[in-house]
């Protein structure tokens, strides 16, 4: 059996956030809007302590392509949109999505609307009925006929968004339809080209391992046994997350 | 179908488990038989240069169809390892931002004055063209040619086309540029104790010890990639140490977080050369030693100066029995706020892990009233260490073989030779910019708007600015919003419709850097060299032009139609084909022909240093240029560029350079000084040595000391309008997404009622403004802060609450009034330069 799976070595990542853009740029993905937030790789950011002795815990976070993926089952379609990779990547086939949003509501690392429950991310977004994820393709210019506009770039382009990275792939587009859900994919596009996920190809840390968490002697496999402290997100949701945290953000204080 | 193993074997993946897993199961993609497969977008990786910062990063950008769609860092970097930061991802947002000027534009409102709508209208090139050579050539009609005023902003060095040949031929002396609102405080540190007028290199693979002051240089300071990459192997191996008033990446990354007391960093710095010295920590090898081998440095007793021979450096025990005898742990811990232990145990991890060890000086330490001599204390540590230019210290650094600006004296009329003092004030007695050594040949960026309100030296009736956004960019705004409401004629040359655009009668849609430009930067990190290219990865979409080649050279074109052909003789003649001796025949030529002219020597000297580059074709593919590795030591054995030759704790390159101002206004070093608002007297001049801060309210009005520091996110000022911005501000310790949160002490803020999310107003002596606040553990009681980067009015929709007239938070430097590091012509922001108070609203 084979599982991709992402080791993060939080001791190598200074939170620069160049895996979130490497991400964003990669798969299109849209500008938050209406308690969706499009960041297929984000962070949560937690502070602790009083000053001088504070920490502060970055996790960046992604899909963790669980094992046992709260997701799928969530799923009311027939087969679910939601299925496993045989190389255990959750991919979700946009075709076949209805929009329901349950896989939302089920993934424990992801919220239908972040507005309302407070959440510092999800993992899942939901295309609401929209112009596009170009957000500001309806803006008016600010200087009449002076400066451009959203929809004048997108025609000038003829891109939307203009920055679009058109890559191909069986189960999802470059930019995913109206009214379904849309994830982190592992890059699946990138992986199947022997690429690593642009997200890990992108950190100038090298905090990012990926590879077969199956195989003892891949790269992130053998770094998580030399590891001192692993964790995962959530594991009390018995979900089994593929994402695995080695050591911490803040680092240990001399005196 | 079989799973391509490019990345994989790079990072020693799985390749056994792929090929069992078998590939087709990745949903049946067709096999991919080039670099770029159709499965990836078609389309290929464009070299060009990232200035999202001054690392001024090598970067590649994918290009499909015409469009920039992602972008990463060159993998032929010797200096960010082929990675780029946060901002060079973010470059495309510019690129396409929907809110840029799309057309040349003229004023039609003669009135002007913030908020008030120029009322632009689309004009042609031409006409804005015309509009600019004809008031060019009013001045020099007038024997008022010195009346032109060019300011920069950030540049490529193409700019010598623009700010100096282009004024200098005109007849102005006054090319204006930004760099005293940037980092001239912290270059006077290295500089008048080692004689390096710049940025240090950093050899951070072999260091053991890095402490950082006043910066965090995994977000910023001009090595940000490669620092990221390097910075947890120090933790691993060594110690890293943060100097910082404000919680930072480093502070939480490291074991050291020593959060001073705004503008205290001298006395912390004196106290560390004093515990470096008194514990017998320096280096031996550098300094030189006692020659009974007994150490005399004891606190309070001074020391006969014959009894220490140095070797690489000269007046240590003139530094010591001048400022350090007394400058305790004790002592500076009642300034600072830091612990004296903790003063104690970071000079003596220094001093043990010396020469492997480096302070890597930063412009929040130095960017301050008086900063001058804080850049010095702080930077002379690494010479007590005996790590610069060692392996594991910080390193000059070394240049790029490229072409010099050609001369353009031969193209200077009557009129262009004549004499005339700069609109800054620079070398005046009260602004001696001791750049280098020479008094009044550093810029004071700021003071030009005063210039300009006092019409000191002369009015200025003509200007052109670009990629420059001063009323904005600069402390005391509301003076150049009044100096650009009294400037008779303004072009500005801008991507966007910024603070500055909102003053002007001509405006000039210019092509983004990294994207549409031709220009090329040079750069020092890592031990290397580079000359990188700028090129036009993709083709403008809007009629945009290039600021720094091809509107001064349209500008000439005109000019020259109308009877004044220098500028453009210039240009034809001394910027050549390199390949072909062929001179531009257009604007579009030009731009490539000269930017080739700079680089040429990269593949003309066949023998040079370096990665081999075999033609411009190669150069264009390539993208940069790495130099050799610096060698250690390059200036030991007395090759330092000071007057000594030697690093100086008594810097008699500072004495000369004092004196010398002094002279020029037949007064005494003492009595420059005083007028410069530092409070050293006599021989203390001369060295490195403690000035206590000075800060603009008193602290019974003011209580709160307010804290500037600049995002990892901000692009040279040019990202607020960007979503990516906005939506990952939250990365910057302390901050939050879409907003611009002043962060206080939760006790401050429980004291005064305010909760997060609260509004609050913020009183200083300039104003009172409003913003959110949140309540934070990451500055001490009495500080607030917070970040540089927001609060405009213009620019764009996302940066303005409603454009051309109201913001959604405040600009820093509108709390900030301007004032001076006077000795280096720097603006100061820094240093506790201003207090608040602040109220819940």
């Amino acid at each position: 059996m084979t599982q991709l799976g992402m080791v993060i070595d939080l001791a190598k990542c200074v939170g620069c956030g160049a895996c979130a853009f490497a991400c964003k740029s990669e798969n299109n993905t849209g500008d938050r809007v209406n308690g969706q937030t499009f960041n297929w790789a984000d962070f949560t950011i937690e502070t602790s302590g009083k000053f001088p002795k504070v920490e502060q815990q970055v996790i960046p976070v992604l899909c963790n392509h669980c094992s046992e993926p709260a997701c799928i089952p969530a799923c009311p379609v027939e087969p679910p949109a939601l299925f496993k990779s045989p190389e255990g990547i959750t991919l979700h086939d946009e075709d076949r999505c209805i929009g329901c949003q349950a896989c939302q509501d089920e993934c424990p690392y992801s919220s239908e609307d972040v507005d309302k429950s407070g959440a510092q991310y999800s993992v899942i977004s939901f295309n609401e009925p929209r112009v596009g994820v170009y957000r500001r393709e309806s803006f008016e210019p600010v200087i009449e006929r002076g400066t451009g506009s959203g929809s004048e770039v997108i025609r000038l382009t003829n891109s939307d968004p203009p920055d679009r990275n058109r890559y191909q792939h069986p189960s999802y587009g470059s930019k995913r339809r109206e009214e379904v859900t849309e994830k982190c994919t592992f890059c699946a596009h990138r992986v199947a080209e022997g690429l690593l996920p642009a997200c890990v190809g992108a950190c100038p840390a090298d905090a990012r391992i990926f590879g077969d968490l199956e195989d003892p002697k891949s790269a992130p496999s053998k770094a998580i046994k030399q590891a001192k402290k692993t964790s995962r997100l959530q594991e009390d949701k018995g979900t089994k997350p593929n994402v695995v945290y080695l050591g911490a953000f803040t680092g240990k204080k001399n005196g | 179908m079989q799973i391509r193993r490019r990345e994989f074997l790079k990072s020693t993946v799985a390749v056994g488990a792929f090929a069992a897993a078998g590939a087709p199961s990745l949903n049946g993609l067709a096999q991919a038989s080039e670099t770029c497969t159709s499965q990836l977008g078609a389309g290929s990786w464009v070299a060009s240069v990232c200035q999202g910062c001054t690392t001024w990063c090598p970067v590649e950008v994918y290009v499909q169809d015409g469009r920039a769609v992602k972008v990463r860092g060159n993998p032929r970097s010797k200096q960010n390892d082929g990675f780029c930061c946060p901002r060079g991802h973010m470059g495309m947002q510019e690129l396409y931002d929907p809110d840029r000027v799309k057309v040349p534009l003229k004023r039609t409102n003669p009135k002007k004055g913030r908020g008030v709508d120029p009322k632009f209208v689309p004009i042609s090139w031409d006409e804005a063209l015309d509009t600019i050579a004809d008031k060019i050539l009013e001045l020099r009609k007038n024997g008022e040619a010195h009346k032109y005023l060019l300011m920069r902003g950030r540049y490529t060095y193409m700019r010598d086309i623009i700010y100096a040949s282009m004024t200098k031929i005109i007849g102005s002396p006054n090319g204006i540029s930004h760099s005293a609102i940037c980092a001239e405080a912290e270059k006077f540190g290295p500089y008048y104790t080692e004689g390096n007028w710049g940025y240090r290199d950093y050899d951070l693979d072999n260091c053991k010890y890095l402490l950082v002051w006043g910066c965090d240089p995994v977000s910023s300071n001009r090595m940000v990639p490669a620092t990221i990459r390097r910075l947890s192997g120090i933790v691993e191996r060594g110690t890293l140490a943060t100097v910082d008033p404000k919680l930072q990446t480093s502070a939480l990354k490291g074991q050291e977080w020593l959060p001073v007391k705004p503008g205290e960093d001298g006395a912390l710095a004196v106290a560390m050369a004093h515990v470096i010295l008194t514990e017998g920590l320096w280096s031996r090898e550098f300094v030189g030693d006692f020659t009974g081998g007994k150490n005399l440095f004891q606190p309070g007793k001074t020391v006969d100066e014959a009894a220490f021979t140095e070797i690489e450096t000269h007046g240590l025990v003139k530094w010591w029995n001048l400022e350090l005898k007394d400058k305790t742990a004790k002592w500076a811990a009642e300034r600072t706020g830091v612990d004296a232990k903790q003063i104690e145990r970071v000079a003596k991890g220094l001093g043990e892990a010396a020469p492997y060890a480096a302070i890597w000086l930063g412009p929040g330490a130095a960017m301050a009233v008086r900063g001058s001599y804080t850049a010095m204390a702080i930077h002379a540590l690494n010479g007590l260490l005996g790590s610069t230019d060692h392996e594991g210290g910080p390193l000059a650094g070394m240049k790029p073989p490229v072409n010099k600006m050609p001369s353009v004296d031969a193209y200077k009329d009557e009129l262009a030779k004549q004499k005339h003092k700069k609109i800054d004030q620079r070398g005046t007695k009260a602004f001696p910019a001791l750049k280098k050594g020479k008094p009044g040949k550093g810029v004071v960026t700021n003071n030009t708007a005063q210039g300009m309100l006092d019409a000191d030296p002369y009015e200025i009736k003509m200007a052109i600015g670009y990629m420059n956004n001063f009323p904005f960019s600069c402390t005391g705004v509301d003076r150049w919003e009044r100096a650009m409401t009294k400037l008779p004629f303004y072009a500005h040359l801008t991507t966007n419709p910024s603070e500055m655009t909102m003053f002007a009668d001509i405006v000039l849609p210019c092509t983004v850097a990294t994207f549409e430009k031709w220009g090329f930067v040079k750069t020092k990190q890592n031990r290397y060299a580079c000359a990188g290219l700028l090129q036009p990865v993709v083709k403008p979409f809007w009629d945009v032009k290039t600021d720094e080649t091809e509107i001064p050279w349209l500008i000439a074109e005109k000019l020259a139609a109308k009877g004044f052909s220098n500028l453009l003789d210039y240009y034809k003649n001394e910027y050549k084909d390199p390949d072909t001796g062929e001179s531009a025949k257009n604007a579009a030529e030009f731009t490539e022909i000269a930017t080739k002219y700079y680089l040429s020597p990269l593949w003309l000297k066949k023998d040079g240093p370096g990665d081999k580059i075999a033609d411009w074709e190669d150069m264009k593919k390539k993208g940069v240029w790495n130099s050799d590795p610096y060698p250690f030591k390059k200036r030991w054995g007395g090759k330092f560029k000071t007057k000594t030759h030697k690093f100086e704790f008594y810097s008699e390159t500072l004495k000369a350079a004092l004196t010398a101002h002094a002279e020029k206004h037949k007064t005494d070093v003492d009595d420059v000084l005083k007028t410069c608002n530092y409070t050293a007297k006599g021989e203390q001049a001369f060295i490195p040595h403690y000035e206590p801060p000075y800060r603009w309210g008193d602290e019974k009005e003011y209580p709160f000391t307010f804290v500037d520091y600049k995002s990892r996110l901000n692009r040279e000022g040019r990202s607020a309008n960007a979503v990516w911005y906005m939506e990952f501000k939250k990365l910057d310790p302390g901050d939050e997404a879409w907003d611009d949160v002043l962060k206080m002490n939760p006790k401050d803020a429980k004291s005064l009622g305010i909760k997060a999310g609260d509004k609050v107003r913020v009183t200083s002596v300039t104003g009172s403004y409003e913003t959110r606040a949140k309540p934070w553990e990451g500055v001490a009681p009495g500080v607030v802060t917070k970040c540089y980067g927001q609060g405009h009015w213009a620019y764009g929709q996302i940066a303005a609450k409603e454009f051309g007239v109201s913001a959604e938070s405040v600009n820093n430097n509108e709390i900030m009034p301007a004032d001076y590091d006077r000795l280096s012509g720097s603006t100061a922001r820094n240093g506790g330069l201003v207090g608040v108070r602040i109220e819940k609203v």
